[in-house]
């Protein structure tokens, strides 16, 4: 099955943040979402969930901070429950078990708040509860901007070994096209509100045909600059 | 020449630092690499003078650090200025502050340094964007000619586009002034572009510590191959190595 | 538990620290309270060996500390000793002056109570909206309004104009209603407005719009998420409230002619006499010490990070 959105657009106080704009993303597959900050992305993303959402696929949203995600007064116990009820799913043991061994939060003791747990466990505990109803489509923002680069990247490669035999498609959101590159195979490069360029990664980094990929391209090399 | 000799800073009965000693040149760069809660603020405050030393000494030129005016640059730009100020005013302060007479030259070959509009400082800080907010931030910090500058994760509210450019306008003016930078940051590639020596800060200790290319190739510590692993994980290496 | 612990020790270091103030301010306090005390009684000109027996008596004449510690012992058994002036036991006096300040003080607090929670919530349906306005409005005019002043136009109007309602004394329960419905507005009017900021800060949490993108319910939320965030200033304010509302009490009461505490605190200071002063500031501030205990402990319950910061 392949996930369409049509005539996604946004604006705010009069003003286009985002032009009409088409997404077209297959089973299983993973997307970068990469642009300057203010180009865009993440109204794209919203467009795009509520949108899906709309149509009746089942869409999930992991935001940057775990800070963003989780209240601080209630405990993890509580948070998983809720977001089974969400979906309307009965509540299951197994399928807990099995998400929480895949993203390495077997240990976390359920009965505290989220400040009990380390930045790294609740980001990981967020993706889980995302992952709950087998999603059609996984959007994470920024999903490492806020973590150490270790965390984040076991994070990362925790998530990918998750999701390599599973139909979810993953977009990833960031403002860093080397962060992007290591990690999706697909690229979407927007620039002021618009998808200006969408290709193979690979493909994006040797011709990038837009200014806007040609500037993150460049600047994805921290000692190579163009003068 | 900034010497740290064997200091350790102690909060209630556990050490945030322990037995940290390192010499950094005018000219060089020592990036400072590890996690949240390894100490590296701690080691920028203390540097600074800000908390006690339960242990060791910290100099330039053989005096107290504060006799040299270091400088601080921090990682959020915007709320590091007063929103009532206008940015001219808030970039003099170092001046006022050490009761030094202003220099237009000075102040003019900075802006161009950083690329910055001489009118953009007109404005108060809500008006400019966060990369400008940053360079202005540096432009505080340089006003002065202070020897040593710090730097607390000097990109990480930027864009990846901004990172890389803010990284090399900084280095540029270092090669003029000739100050010397304490950088720490938890972006290893950015260390690594950049910095002279690099040195790792894990619990509180420097696990290690070496010439920046040495690190990137061939760390020596586990934990060292580990940041290196991650910052390749994440695309923060790639071209580097 | 550490936590529960360290509560508790606090609670006790205040109360001391109140017994030690309360009779550190009667020994230095203007005046001679032995003459006073003689006056009082005798209420003609006294020989100075009457007013010498009473500062014996009052065991006024052994220094700070002696005389601290003679006063102090009796009180922490729970006997407040006898009026100086009339010589009868303070604390049957005490219970029967509480037994009309309370039902005020209750039901003055349920009106605040039963008047902002609506009031806030019809405010922030739509903030900055005319509703909201006007319940700020509302609020701030009744946090302006002097007590004394907000009683006498009540009393004008249902007593004076209309006839309805008893304005003085404390006979029947319908001699409850004015002086609880003047304590009741002042309270809503403060608690309005905590109320009112605190949902508005709970509705802006940064990680509601992600609650609503999994999918909970708005009633949900609203229950389970922003209610708890909202009861966290209203809590900590409730704490800071109650001096208000001793103070509230004691005004009303006045003006309402009504024999509770206030009436009570009002004649002792009149007649300089100590020992009902005295119980009625280590009452309050038991009572004080107490409420904030609760409040500290239901924290607990709540939010712990608040006074754990240590952890």
């Amino acid at each position: 099955m392949t996930i369409i959105a049509t005539g996604l657009s946004a604006a705010r106080s009069g003003r286009i943040i985002l032009h009409t704009t088409d997404v077209e993303i297959r089973r299983g597959e993973r997307i970068g979402l990469v642009g300057a900050s203010g180009s865009g992305k993440s109204t794209l993303g919203h467009a795009l969930i509520d949108s899906l959402r709309a149509q009746g696929a089942s869409v999930a949203h992991v935001p940057q901070s775990p800070d963003e995600a989780l209240d601080p007064l209630r405990s993890m116990a509580f948070h998983w429950r809720e977001a089974e009820q969400a979906l309307g799913l009965a509540l299951d043991p197994s399928r807990k078990q099995k998400l929480f061994a895949a993203l390495r939060i077997e240990d976390g003791d359920l009965r505290k708040r989220p400040w009990g747990w380390s930045r790294g466990m609740q980001q990981r505990f967020v993706i889980a509860m995302a992952l709950i109803g087998t999603p059609d489509l996984l959007v994470m923002d920024e999903p490492t901007s806020a973590l150490d680069p270790v965390v984040a990247a076991g994070m990362m490669d925790l998530l990918d070994r998750y999701l390599s035999d599973r139909r979810t498609a993953l977009l990833l959101i960031t403002h860093d096209l080397g962060l992007a590159a290591a990690r999706v195979l697909r690229l979407m490069v927007m620039a002021e509100g618009r998808i200006v360029e969408d290709a193979p990664t690979p493909d994006l980094l040797r011709v990038p045909r837009t200014e806007a990929a040609r500037s993150l391209c460049a600047h994805r090399n921290w000692l190579a600059l163009p003068c | 020449m900034l010497t740290v000799d064997g200091i350790s800073v102690a909060r209630g009965r556990t050490d945030v630092l322990r037995d940290i000693s390192f010499t950094l040149a005018p000219g060089r760069t020592l990036a400072v690499v590890g996690e949240s809660g390894a100490g590296k603020s701690t080691l920028i405050a203390a540097v600074l003078g800000l908390v006690a030393l339960s242990k060791g000494d910290i100099t330039w030129m053989n005096r107290p650090v504060r006799h040299c005016r270091p400088a601080l640059v921090m990682q959020e730009p915007r709320s590091a200025f007063n929103p009532a100020l206008t940015l001219h005013r808030s970039v003099m302060e170092p001046l006022r502050a050490g009761r030094l007479p202003g220099d237009p030259v000075r102040l003019t070959r900075l802006c161009d340094g950083l690329e910055l509009l001489p009118d953009l400082l007109e404005r108060r800080p809500s008006e400019v964007s966060i990369g400008q907010a940053q360079r202005i931030g540096i432009l505080r910090a340089l006003i002065a000619t202070p020897p040593l500058v710090l730097f607390d994760e000097p990109l990480s509210a930027l864009d990846a586009v901004t990172q890389k450019h803010t990284a090399r306008l900084i280095a540029d003016l270092q090669r003029e002034e000739g100050f010397a930078a304490l950088i720490v940051t938890h972006d290893l590639g950015y260390a690594a572009a950049y910095a002279d020596e690099i040195a790792v800060l894990q619990a509180g200790q420097i696990a290690e510590m070496g010439p920046a290319q040495d690190f990137v190739t061939s760390p020596k510590t586990a934990y060292g191959l580990t940041l290196r692993e991650a910052a390749f994980a994440l695309g923060a290496l790639e071209h580097v190595a | 538990m550490r936590v529960i612990l360290s509560l508790l020790l606090r609670a006790a270091v205040v109360l001391a620290g109140t017994a030690l103030a309360t009779f550190t301010l009667l020994w230095h306090a203007p005046g001679d309270p032995a003459l006073a005390i003689a006056l009082a009684r005798f209420r003609s000109v006294v020989p100075d060996a009457v007013i010498e027996q009473v500062r014996v008596e009052a065991g006024f004449d052994a220094g700070f500390w002696p005389a601290f510690l003679s006063w102090l012992g009796p009180i922490l058994l729970g006997d407040f000793g006898q009026s100086s002036v009339t010589g009868r036991d303070v604390w049957p006096e005490l219970v029967t002056a509480m037994s009309y300040t309370f039902p005020l003080a209750l039901s003055g607090l349920a009106i605040g109570v039963a008047l902002s929670i609506p009031l806030a919530l019809l405010a922030t349906r739509h903030p900055g909206g005319w509703l909201d306005r006007f319940a700020v409005a509302l609020a701030s005019i009744g946090v302006a309004i002097p007590q004394f002043w907000l009683g006498l136009l009540l009393i004008l109007l249902f007593a004076v104009q209309l006839g309805w309602l008893p304005a003085m004394g404390a006979r029947t329960p319908t001699h409850l209603i004015l002086p609880a419905l003047t304590l009741g507005l002042t309270v809503s009017a403060s608690l309005t407005r905590i109320l009112r900021s605190g949902i508005l800060e709970a509705r802006g949490r940064p990680f509601l719009p992600a609650f609503r993108r999994r999918g909970v319910s708005e009633a949900h939320l609203t229950r389970n998420h922003i209610a708890p965030h909202a009861a966290i200033p209203v809590v900590t304010v409730f704490g800071l409230e109650l001096a208000f509302l001793l103070e509230g009490v004691v005004m009303v009461e006045v003006i309402f002619a009504r024999p509770g505490l206030g009436i009570f605190l009002v004649g002792a200071i009149e007649a300089r006499d100590f020992p009902k002063v005295q119980a009625v500031v280590i009452l309050a501030a038991l009572l004080f010490v107490t409420v904030n205990l609760l409040i500290d402990l239901l924290y607990q319950v709540i939010d712990p990070r608040i006074g754990d910061r240590d952890a």
